[in-house]
Protein backbone atom coordinates (compact mmCIF):
# COMPACT_ATOMS: atom_id res chain seq x y z
CA UNK A 1 0.00 0.00 0.00
CA UNK A 2 1.54 3.34 -0.43
CA UNK A 3 1.72 6.20 1.59
CA UNK A 4 -0.72 8.19 -0.67
CA UNK A 5 -3.59 5.24 0.16
CA UNK A 6 -3.00 5.21 4.01
CA UNK A 7 -3.33 8.99 3.93
CA UNK A 8 -6.22 8.93 2.16
CA UNK A 9 -7.42 5.97 4.30
CA UNK A 10 -7.19 7.71 7.33
CA UNK A 11 -8.85 11.19 6.26
CA UNK A 12 -11.27 10.28 4.09
CA UNK A 13 -12.68 7.27 5.26
CA UNK A 14 -15.27 7.74 2.46
CA UNK A 15 -13.71 5.27 -0.42
CA UNK A 16 -15.62 5.25 -3.65
CA UNK A 17 -16.57 2.08 -3.63
CA UNK A 18 -18.70 3.18 -0.76
CA UNK A 19 -20.53 5.42 -2.53
CA UNK A 20 -21.21 3.10 -5.19
CA UNK A 21 -22.89 0.44 -2.88
CA UNK A 22 -25.15 3.24 -1.38
CA UNK A 23 -26.41 4.62 -4.38
CA UNK A 24 -26.75 1.00 -5.80
CA UNK A 25 -28.55 -0.41 -3.11
CA UNK A 26 -30.69 2.15 -3.66
CA UNK A 27 -30.94 2.14 -7.03
CA UNK A 28 -32.43 -1.34 -6.75
CA UNK A 29 -35.12 -1.03 -4.64
CA UNK A 30 -36.71 1.71 -7.25
CA UNK A 31 -36.33 -0.43 -9.69
CA UNK A 32 -37.60 -3.64 -7.94
CA UNK A 33 -40.45 -1.39 -6.99
CA UNK A 34 -40.66 -0.31 -10.87
CA UNK A 35 -40.73 -3.36 -12.47
CA UNK A 36 -44.23 -4.52 -11.68
CA UNK A 37 -46.46 -1.95 -13.24
CA UNK A 38 -49.24 -4.56 -12.91
CA UNK A 39 -48.44 -5.24 -9.21
CA UNK A 40 -49.09 -1.34 -8.52
CA UNK A 41 -51.94 -1.14 -10.76
CA UNK A 42 -53.85 -3.85 -8.68
CA UNK A 43 -52.58 -2.63 -5.28
CA UNK A 44 -54.49 0.61 -6.55
CA UNK A 45 -57.51 -0.83 -7.21
CA UNK A 46 -57.20 -2.56 -3.63
CA UNK A 47 -56.59 0.86 -2.12
CA UNK A 48 -59.00 2.59 -4.03
CA UNK A 49 -61.90 -0.24 -3.05
CA UNK A 50 -61.42 0.14 0.69
CA UNK A 51 -61.38 4.04 0.61
CA UNK A 52 -64.46 3.68 -1.40
CA UNK A 53 -65.95 1.93 1.62
CA UNK A 54 -65.51 4.75 3.73
CA UNK A 55 -65.41 8.02 1.22
CA UNK A 56 -66.67 9.11 -1.94
CA UNK A 57 -63.62 9.85 -4.11
CA UNK A 58 -63.22 10.90 -7.38
CA UNK A 59 -61.22 8.52 -9.21
CA UNK A 60 -60.27 10.55 -12.55
CA UNK A 61 -57.96 12.74 -10.08
CA UNK A 62 -56.31 10.47 -7.72
CA UNK A 63 -52.98 9.61 -8.39
CA UNK A 64 -50.60 6.78 -6.96
CA UNK A 65 -46.93 7.32 -6.75
CA UNK A 66 -43.42 6.33 -5.84
CA UNK A 67 -41.12 9.19 -5.06
CA UNK A 68 -37.19 8.95 -3.98
CA UNK A 69 -35.67 11.79 -2.37
CA UNK A 70 -32.24 11.12 -0.48
CA UNK A 71 -32.73 8.18 1.70
CA UNK A 72 -35.88 6.84 1.30
CA UNK A 73 -38.70 6.00 -1.09
CA UNK A 74 -41.92 6.98 -0.68
CA UNK A 75 -45.63 5.55 -1.85
CA UNK A 76 -48.14 8.50 -2.08
CA UNK A 77 -51.20 8.32 -2.57
CA UNK A 78 -53.44 11.18 -3.43
CA UNK A 79 -57.21 11.45 -3.83
CA UNK A 80 -59.89 14.37 -3.32
CA UNK A 81 -62.68 13.34 -1.60
CA UNK A 82 -65.88 14.91 -2.39
CA UNK A 83 -67.61 13.45 0.54
CA UNK A 84 -67.70 10.85 3.45
CA UNK A 85 -70.00 8.25 3.62
CA UNK A 86 -73.55 7.87 5.00
CA UNK A 87 -73.01 6.59 8.46
CA UNK A 88 -75.02 3.36 8.53
CA UNK A 89 -73.22 2.20 5.43
CA UNK A 90 -69.80 2.09 7.19
CA UNK A 91 -68.40 -1.60 7.42
CA UNK B 1 -26.18 -38.79 -15.26
CA UNK B 2 -29.49 -36.72 -16.06
CA UNK B 3 -28.01 -34.36 -18.24
CA UNK B 4 -28.22 -30.29 -17.26
CA UNK B 5 -28.83 -26.98 -19.30
CA UNK B 6 -27.18 -23.94 -17.70
CA UNK B 7 -27.43 -20.92 -19.40
CA UNK B 8 -24.75 -17.73 -19.11
CA UNK B 9 -26.40 -14.42 -18.70
CA UNK B 10 -25.72 -11.07 -17.63
CA UNK B 11 -27.83 -8.26 -18.97
CA UNK B 12 -25.31 -5.95 -19.71
CA UNK B 13 -22.69 -6.99 -22.68
CA UNK B 14 -19.61 -7.37 -23.03
CA UNK B 15 -19.15 -8.63 -19.02
CA UNK B 16 -17.48 -11.83 -19.78
CA UNK B 17 -20.61 -14.42 -20.80
CA UNK B 18 -18.57 -15.54 -23.88
CA UNK B 19 -15.07 -16.21 -22.28
CA UNK B 20 -17.12 -17.96 -19.23
CA UNK B 21 -19.11 -19.87 -21.45
CA UNK B 22 -16.03 -21.58 -23.25
CA UNK B 23 -13.96 -21.94 -19.94
CA UNK B 24 -16.76 -23.39 -18.40
CA UNK B 25 -17.31 -25.99 -20.78
CA UNK B 26 -13.99 -26.73 -21.58
CA UNK B 27 -13.37 -27.64 -17.86
CA UNK B 28 -16.47 -29.56 -17.61
CA UNK B 29 -15.17 -31.78 -20.87
CA UNK B 30 -11.73 -32.06 -18.63
CA UNK B 31 -14.02 -34.07 -16.14
CA UNK B 32 -15.14 -36.67 -18.73
CA UNK B 33 -18.26 -35.33 -19.37
CA UNK B 34 -19.60 -34.29 -22.48
CA UNK B 35 -20.38 -30.94 -23.07
CA UNK B 36 -22.21 -28.97 -25.98
CA UNK B 37 -21.80 -25.07 -25.61
CA UNK B 38 -24.32 -23.32 -27.97
CA UNK B 39 -23.85 -19.64 -29.22
CA UNK B 40 -27.73 -18.24 -28.85
CA UNK B 41 -25.82 -14.85 -29.89
CA UNK B 42 -27.85 -15.14 -33.09
CA UNK B 43 -26.73 -12.80 -35.42
CA UNK B 44 -23.75 -11.76 -33.44
CA UNK B 45 -21.52 -15.11 -33.39
CA UNK B 46 -18.40 -14.79 -31.06
CA UNK B 47 -17.77 -18.45 -29.08
CA UNK B 48 -16.22 -19.87 -32.43
CA UNK B 49 -13.53 -17.37 -32.61
CA UNK B 50 -12.92 -17.39 -28.91
CA UNK B 51 -12.45 -21.13 -29.16
CA UNK B 52 -10.65 -20.83 -32.62
CA UNK B 53 -13.21 -22.92 -34.81
CA UNK B 54 -14.27 -20.67 -36.88
CA UNK B 55 -12.77 -22.03 -40.00
CA UNK B 56 -14.93 -25.42 -38.95
CA UNK B 57 -18.66 -24.15 -39.29
CA UNK B 58 -20.96 -25.73 -41.40
CA UNK B 59 -24.11 -25.86 -40.12
CA UNK B 60 -25.77 -23.55 -36.76
CA UNK B 61 -28.38 -23.79 -34.50
CA UNK B 62 -31.20 -21.88 -36.54
CA UNK B 63 -30.45 -25.27 -39.18
CA UNK B 64 -31.20 -27.61 -36.16
CA UNK B 65 -34.19 -25.79 -35.21
CA UNK B 66 -35.44 -25.63 -38.96
CA UNK B 67 -34.76 -29.91 -39.35
CA UNK B 68 -31.65 -28.69 -41.74
CA UNK B 69 -29.19 -30.99 -40.08
CA UNK B 70 -28.75 -33.47 -37.06
CA UNK B 71 -26.85 -32.60 -33.61
CA UNK B 72 -24.58 -34.65 -34.87
CA UNK B 73 -23.77 -32.49 -38.62
CA UNK B 74 -24.11 -29.22 -36.13
CA UNK B 75 -22.08 -30.34 -33.22
CA UNK B 76 -18.42 -29.63 -34.16
CA UNK B 77 -15.50 -30.96 -32.02
CA UNK B 78 -13.32 -28.50 -30.03
CA UNK B 79 -9.22 -29.29 -31.54
CA UNK B 80 -7.96 -29.56 -28.18
CA UNK B 81 -9.94 -31.12 -25.94
CA UNK B 82 -12.39 -34.57 -26.75
CA UNK B 83 -15.76 -34.12 -25.09
CA UNK B 84 -16.06 -30.46 -26.14
CA UNK B 85 -18.06 -29.17 -29.00
CA UNK B 86 -19.51 -25.79 -30.47
CA UNK B 87 -23.36 -25.10 -31.77
CA UNK B 88 -22.38 -21.71 -33.42
CA UNK B 89 -24.92 -19.27 -33.69
CA UNK B 90 -25.92 -18.40 -37.18
CA UNK B 91 -24.33 -15.55 -38.71
CA UNK B 92 -26.89 -14.42 -41.38
CA UNK B 93 -29.93 -14.33 -39.21
CA UNK B 94 -31.35 -12.25 -36.33
CA UNK B 95 -32.93 -13.05 -32.89
CA UNK B 96 -36.60 -13.37 -33.84
CA UNK B 97 -35.85 -16.61 -36.25
CA UNK B 98 -35.80 -18.76 -33.49
CA UNK B 99 -38.63 -18.69 -30.55
CA UNK B 100 -38.65 -19.92 -26.99
CA UNK B 101 -40.88 -23.04 -28.07
CA UNK B 102 -38.38 -24.02 -31.01
CA UNK B 103 -35.42 -23.99 -28.20
CA UNK B 104 -37.17 -26.14 -25.84
CA UNK B 105 -37.69 -28.87 -28.54
CA UNK B 106 -33.96 -28.67 -29.86
CA UNK B 107 -33.03 -28.99 -26.11
CA UNK B 108 -34.75 -32.33 -25.75
CA UNK B 109 -32.50 -33.43 -28.56
CA UNK B 110 -29.20 -31.72 -27.22
CA UNK B 111 -30.15 -33.65 -24.05
CA UNK B 112 -29.83 -36.92 -25.60
CA UNK B 113 -26.73 -36.95 -26.70
CA UNK B 114 -24.57 -34.35 -23.87
CA UNK B 115 -24.23 -33.93 -20.41
CA UNK B 116 -23.97 -30.79 -20.03
CA UNK B 117 -25.51 -27.68 -22.25
CA UNK B 118 -24.47 -24.53 -21.59
CA UNK B 119 -26.00 -21.78 -23.52
CA UNK B 120 -24.32 -18.24 -24.28
CA UNK B 121 -26.72 -15.65 -24.14
CA UNK B 122 -26.27 -12.66 -25.97
CA UNK B 123 -26.92 -9.19 -24.12
CA UNK B 124 -30.14 -7.44 -23.00
CA UNK B 125 -33.55 -9.36 -21.99
CA UNK B 126 -35.33 -9.49 -25.39
CA UNK B 127 -36.20 -12.37 -27.31
CA UNK B 128 -32.58 -13.53 -27.65
CA UNK B 129 -32.27 -14.07 -23.96
CA UNK B 130 -35.98 -15.53 -23.86
CA UNK B 131 -34.93 -18.06 -26.34
CA UNK B 132 -31.49 -18.74 -24.30
CA UNK B 133 -33.22 -19.57 -21.07
CA UNK B 134 -36.05 -21.19 -22.31
CA UNK B 135 -34.78 -24.87 -21.50
CA UNK B 136 -32.30 -23.98 -18.70
CA UNK B 137 -32.25 -25.61 -15.66
CA UNK B 138 -30.03 -23.33 -14.01
CA UNK B 139 -28.31 -19.86 -15.02
CA UNK B 140 -25.16 -18.28 -14.04
CA UNK B 141 -25.31 -14.13 -13.93
CA UNK B 142 -22.01 -13.02 -14.98
CA UNK B 143 -21.36 -9.13 -13.31
CA UNK B 144 -18.10 -7.15 -13.25
CA UNK B 145 -17.55 -5.02 -9.95
CA UNK B 146 -19.22 -2.07 -11.32
CA UNK B 147 -22.47 -0.12 -10.62
CA UNK B 148 -24.03 -0.68 -14.57
CA UNK B 149 -23.26 -4.23 -14.57
CA UNK B 150 -24.48 -4.90 -11.18
CA UNK B 151 -28.20 -3.03 -11.50
CA UNK B 152 -28.65 -4.97 -14.71
CA UNK B 153 -27.69 -8.32 -13.30
CA UNK B 154 -29.98 -7.39 -10.41
CA UNK B 155 -32.79 -7.35 -12.92
CA UNK B 156 -31.78 -10.62 -14.91
CA UNK B 157 -31.86 -12.48 -11.67
CA UNK B 158 -35.63 -11.27 -11.07
CA UNK B 159 -36.32 -12.44 -14.73
CA UNK B 160 -34.53 -15.85 -13.87
CA UNK B 161 -36.25 -15.91 -10.43
CA UNK B 162 -39.82 -15.55 -12.43
CA UNK B 163 -39.18 -18.12 -14.64
CA UNK B 164 -38.38 -20.83 -11.76
CA UNK B 165 -34.53 -20.52 -12.88
CA UNK B 166 -31.87 -20.45 -10.18
CA UNK B 167 -29.28 -18.48 -10.60
CA UNK B 168 -25.50 -18.31 -9.72
CA UNK B 169 -23.16 -15.13 -9.42
CA UNK B 170 -20.15 -15.21 -10.87
CA UNK B 171 -17.94 -11.64 -10.57
CA UNK B 172 -15.68 -11.69 -13.42
CA UNK B 173 -12.82 -8.93 -13.60
CA UNK B 174 -12.21 -8.55 -10.18
CA UNK B 175 -8.95 -6.26 -9.92
CA UNK B 176 -7.83 -7.11 -6.31
CA UNK B 177 -5.66 -4.08 -5.46
CA UNK B 178 -8.13 -1.88 -6.62
CA UNK B 179 -10.70 -3.61 -4.15
CA UNK B 180 -7.70 -3.18 -1.46
CA UNK B 181 -7.71 0.50 -2.16
CA UNK B 182 -11.47 1.12 -2.04
CA UNK B 183 -11.61 1.80 -5.80
CA UNK B 184 -13.73 -1.26 -6.79
CA UNK B 185 -16.53 -2.83 -4.65
CA UNK B 186 -15.76 -6.32 -3.14
CA UNK B 187 -17.14 -9.48 -4.17
CA UNK B 188 -18.68 -9.22 -0.71
CA UNK B 189 -20.31 -5.76 -1.91
CA UNK B 190 -21.60 -7.25 -4.59
CA UNK B 191 -23.35 -10.17 -2.69
CA UNK B 192 -24.55 -8.02 -0.04
CA UNK B 193 -26.52 -5.64 -3.04
CA UNK B 194 -28.06 -8.72 -5.08
CA UNK B 195 -28.49 -11.57 -1.88
CA UNK B 196 -27.83 -14.06 -4.30
CA UNK B 197 -25.29 -17.40 -4.05
CA UNK B 198 -21.82 -17.03 -5.51
CA UNK B 199 -20.81 -19.76 -7.95
CA UNK B 200 -16.93 -18.18 -8.36
CA UNK B 201 -14.02 -14.98 -8.33
CA UNK B 202 -12.25 -14.78 -11.61
CA UNK B 203 -10.14 -11.54 -11.62
CA UNK B 204 -8.56 -9.48 -14.28
CA UNK B 205 -6.23 -11.32 -16.20
CA UNK B 206 -3.83 -10.78 -19.37
CA UNK B 207 -4.15 -14.25 -20.32
CA UNK B 208 -7.41 -14.57 -21.31
CA UNK B 209 -6.30 -11.40 -24.25
CA UNK B 210 -3.47 -13.96 -25.02
CA UNK B 211 -5.77 -17.05 -25.04
CA UNK B 212 -8.79 -15.03 -27.27
CA UNK B 213 -6.68 -13.76 -29.48
CA UNK B 214 -5.20 -17.67 -30.11
CA UNK B 215 -8.36 -19.52 -29.68
CA UNK B 216 -6.65 -21.92 -27.24
CA UNK B 217 -8.59 -22.32 -23.63
CA UNK B 218 -7.76 -20.46 -20.66
CA UNK B 219 -8.24 -23.48 -18.37
CA UNK B 220 -5.26 -25.27 -19.96
CA UNK B 221 -3.24 -22.19 -18.70
CA UNK B 222 -2.00 -23.84 -15.44
CA UNK B 223 -0.13 -21.04 -14.70
CA UNK B 224 -3.55 -18.31 -15.57
CA UNK B 225 -5.55 -17.63 -12.45
CA UNK B 226 -8.49 -16.79 -14.33
CA UNK B 227 -8.26 -20.20 -15.56
CA UNK B 228 -7.97 -22.10 -12.73
CA UNK B 229 -11.01 -20.15 -11.20
CA UNK B 230 -12.98 -21.10 -14.13
CA UNK B 231 -12.26 -24.79 -13.21
CA UNK B 232 -13.35 -24.59 -9.78
CA UNK B 233 -16.17 -23.23 -11.10
CA UNK B 234 -16.85 -26.08 -13.46
CA UNK B 235 -16.25 -28.17 -10.32
CA UNK B 236 -19.02 -26.54 -8.01
CA UNK B 237 -21.46 -26.82 -11.16
CA UNK B 238 -20.35 -30.31 -11.46
CA UNK B 239 -21.73 -31.54 -8.25
CA UNK B 240 -19.13 -30.30 -5.60
CA UNK B 241 -21.27 -26.76 -4.56
CA UNK B 242 -19.79 -26.80 -1.69
CA UNK B 243 -15.98 -26.35 -2.79
CA UNK B 244 -14.67 -22.83 -0.98
CA UNK B 245 -14.87 -19.91 -2.79
CA UNK B 246 -11.43 -18.24 -3.14
CA UNK B 247 -11.50 -14.73 -2.86
CA UNK B 248 -8.38 -13.00 -5.45
CA UNK B 249 -6.04 -11.27 -3.07
CA UNK B 250 -3.04 -9.21 -4.24
CA UNK B 251 0.35 -10.99 -4.50
CA UNK B 252 2.32 -10.14 -1.73
CA UNK B 253 6.34 -10.58 -1.59
CA UNK B 254 7.49 -13.26 0.15
CA UNK B 255 8.05 -11.81 3.60
CA UNK B 256 4.42 -10.71 3.28
CA UNK B 257 3.15 -13.84 2.72
CA UNK B 258 4.95 -15.73 5.62
CA UNK B 259 3.85 -12.45 8.01
CA UNK B 260 0.12 -13.10 6.83
CA UNK B 261 0.94 -17.42 7.10
CA UNK B 262 2.14 -16.40 11.13
CA UNK B 263 -0.50 -13.93 11.89
CA UNK B 264 -3.56 -15.49 9.51
CA UNK B 265 -2.84 -18.78 8.48
CA UNK B 266 -6.52 -19.90 10.06
CA UNK B 267 -8.03 -17.71 7.95
CA UNK B 268 -6.18 -18.41 4.59
N1 LIG C 1 -11.29 -11.97 -16.46
C1 LIG C 1 -10.97 -11.25 -17.56
N2 LIG C 1 -9.76 -10.66 -17.64
C2 LIG C 1 -9.42 -9.95 -18.75
N3 LIG C 1 -10.22 -9.79 -19.82
C3 LIG C 1 -11.44 -10.36 -19.79
C4 LIG C 1 -11.88 -11.13 -18.68
N4 LIG C 1 -13.12 -11.59 -18.94
C5 LIG C 1 -13.45 -11.12 -20.17
N5 LIG C 1 -12.45 -10.39 -20.70
C6 LIG C 1 -12.45 -9.71 -22.00
O1 LIG C 1 -13.58 -8.86 -22.06
C7 LIG C 1 -14.11 -8.81 -23.37
C8 LIG C 1 -15.58 -9.19 -23.37
O2 LIG C 1 -15.71 -10.54 -22.98
P1 LIG C 1 -16.83 -11.48 -23.59
O3 LIG C 1 -16.86 -11.41 -25.06
O4 LIG C 1 -16.66 -12.83 -22.97
O5 LIG C 1 -18.12 -10.76 -22.99
P2 LIG C 1 -19.65 -11.06 -23.34
O6 LIG C 1 -20.40 -10.83 -22.06
O7 LIG C 1 -19.81 -12.36 -24.00
O8 LIG C 1 -19.95 -9.88 -24.38
P3 LIG C 1 -21.30 -9.72 -25.28
O9 LIG C 1 -22.33 -9.18 -24.35
O10 LIG C 1 -20.89 -8.73 -26.32
O11 LIG C 1 -21.62 -11.07 -25.82
C9 LIG C 1 -13.27 -9.76 -24.21
O12 LIG C 1 -12.30 -9.02 -24.90
C10 LIG C 1 -12.61 -10.66 -23.17
O13 LIG C 1 -11.36 -11.16 -23.61
MG1 LIG D 1 -20.79 -12.85 -25.87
Amino acid sequence: MLINDIVKKIFFKNESKDTAKKRLQFALVYDRLEVSDEALKKMQNEIVAVISRYFVIDQDQMKLNITRHDDLSALMFNTPIISSKPRQRMA
Amino acid sequence: MQSKIIVISSGKGGVGKTTATASIGAALAMKDKKVAVVDMDIGLRNLDVVMGLENRIVFNIVDLAQGKCKVQQVAIKDRRISNLFLIPASQSDNKDVLTPDDMIRVSKELRESFDYILMDCPAGIERGFENAVAAADEAVVVCTPEVSSIRDADRVIGLLYSKQIPPKLLVNRIVPARVERGDMLSHQDVVDVLSIDLVGLVEEDEQIVIATNTGNPIVLQNNSKAGQAFKRIAMRLNGQPDLAIEVPRVSKSFWQKIGSRISFGKWE
